[in-house]
């Protein structure tokens, strides 16, 4: 079965987040984060609890850490030699950090889409069931069942269900990215991490991905960073304004968008600079 | 100019638009408490009928802030000063349309003379006319102390007011009842002018702040 897992307890919440936290269980608590490209520093201090089943937007002016942060997310960022990080990410109460900690694990758990649609020169259907066969599923019935699962939760599946062996480089550009995001979903990941995901498509299948996030939050929880300020206030339930490494402002999205508190958030929101 | 220069400009003229219809409505009400004194019938016609003018900036103040915000999509402060416009615009046009009822309730009294004394009305209006001007320079200046200060001027109309209505019972027989009975609109028309510039300054409370005070 293809059923996601959340079956982790409950993170406690530190006192200084939004008062709906309370309430809600946390996929992420990032704690004094601290990360380094040689000697420049792309994160300060950065401290954010990541809500379950909500979209977390990331917004913020180019060079200002939050692609870094959300790569940090799934331990992507350590790709990279001159890398270095300190403090926490705890994701479901272990801190992704430790020494023993499984980063094959983190990524089943952790899935990203990228910026620009990256499908393999492969048929529909072998890039979709790329990520299962890897995981050893050799059943084609459960295959064939991941597909159709998985490419009617990136709502794909009308638009291809017959023509699965079709090379995927012949689709559009929102359906490619559709079919990155259906890849995503078919290892049952628990979180979803989006860069730019639409940065690269035209408005109609912004729209789509846009409503495709709406609905996978009931059963993903979802970070996402967007250069389209009015992204973030469609579709976020809580943004992060990042500034220089720093998390300037991170509170309910409504809040942001109507009475933000820091006049560096507002400056940025309503166009004033970046 | 800034990266929104264009738009600030646009925010800040929408602003003086609004300023300049509150003096127009401003002017109106002091017009009507003169007409209740001087009854000219003629100007009192002119007066009525120019009230369209009134109404008709506060469709352009509407349209172009309907605009703004399908064009420029603003938020935080510009989304508030936008949407504050356009609560403004509609309450200062609820205060020019007070100033033609009282207008016309006092072409209803025809050439009678007063039987009733009208100071206390007068005294009241001056008030009303006073917190319309503390409204708009507390707009124009962004001032919320000055804005706060309006629901102080509210409480003393709104004694004013209840005053007077005592008073009118008191003095009025059936010689005077029809008399009395304008008046009585009239009084009531001023403290709803006062009450819609008590709105105001809650409006300017909440463009700067993002938060709802009720002052009334």
């Amino acid at each position: 079965m293809l059923a996601n897992t959340k079956n982790a307890p409950a993170v406690e919440n530190s006192p200084a987040q939004n008062k709906e936290a309370v309430n809600k269980k946390n996929v992420y608590k990032v704690e004094q984060l601290n990360l380094w490209y040689g000697k420049d520093q792309a994160l300060i201090n950065v401290n954010m609890d990541i809500p379950e089943n909500e979209v977390t937007a990331i917004i913020g002016p180019s060079g200002c850490g939050k692609s870094t942060f959300i790569k940090t997310l799934n331990r992507m960022t350590e790709m990279i030699p001159i890398v270095k990080t300190n403090g926490s990410i705890y994701y479901r109460n272990e801190n992704i950090f430790n020494k023993k900690y499984q980063v094959e694990y983190l990524r089943t758990k952790v899935g990203m889409v990228f910026q620009k649609p990256n499908p393999f020169p492969k048929s529909i259907y072998e890039n979709v069931v790329y990520g299962p066969k890897i995981h050893g599923i050799k059943d084609k019935k459960v295959l064939d069942e991941v597909v159709e699962k998985s490419l009617k939760g990136a709502a794909l599946w009308d638009e291809v269900k017959d023509r699965l062996k079709e090379n995927a480089m012949g689709l559009s550009g929102g359906q490619q990215q559709r079919l990155c995001i259906a890849r995503c979903l078919a290892i049952e990941p628990d979180v979803i991490l989006m860069d730019e995901p639409t940065s690269a498509l035209d408005p109609i299948s912004t729209l789509k991905i846009e409503e495709l996030v709406q609905d996978l939050k009931k059963d993903y929880s979802i970070v996402i960073v967007t250069h389209n300020m009015q992204q973030a206030g469609r579709i976020s339930d809580k943004t992060a304004f990042f500034l220089n490494g720093e998390v300037i402002e991170y509170d309910d999205t409504a809040t942001i968008f109507s009475s933000p508190q820091d006049k560096r958030t507002e400056d940025y929101i309503s166009g004033r600079f970046g | 100019m800034g990266v929104r220069g264009m738009y600030d400009q646009e925010l800040s003229r929408l602003k003086d638009d609004i300023f300049s219809m509150g003096e127009a409505v401003v002017e109106a009400f002091q017009e009507a408490l003169h007409l209740l004194k001087h009854r000219d019938k003629e100007k009192m016609n002119e007066m009525v009928s120019r009230d369209a003018t009134i109404n008709k900036r506060e469709l352009e103040i509407h349209d172009r802030a309907t605009l703004m915000i399908a064009r420029q999509q603003p938020v935080a402060t510009d989304l508030r000063t936008t949407i504050v416009a356009l609560k403004i615009s509609s309450d200062l046009e609820r205060v020019g349309d007070l100033a033609v009822d009282m207008v016309k309730a006092t072409m209803r009294l025809n050439e009678e003379d007063y039987q009733i004394e009208i100071h206390e009305l007068e005294s009241m209006a001056d008030v009303a006319v006073k917190m319309l001007n503390e409204a708009l320079t507390a707009y124009q200046k962004q001032d919320l102390m000055r804005a706060q200060h309006i629901a102080l001027l509210d409480d003393k109309v709104d004694k004013k007011y209840a005053q007077y209505i005592k008073e009118l019972f008191t003095s009025s027989d059936k010689n005077n009842i029809g008399q009395a009975t304008q008046l009585a609109f009239i009084g009531r028309y001023i403290e709803r002018i006062a009450d819609y510039a008590t709105n105001l300054a809650e409006w300017i409370v909440y463009e700067r702040n993002g938060k709802h005070f009720d002052l009334n």
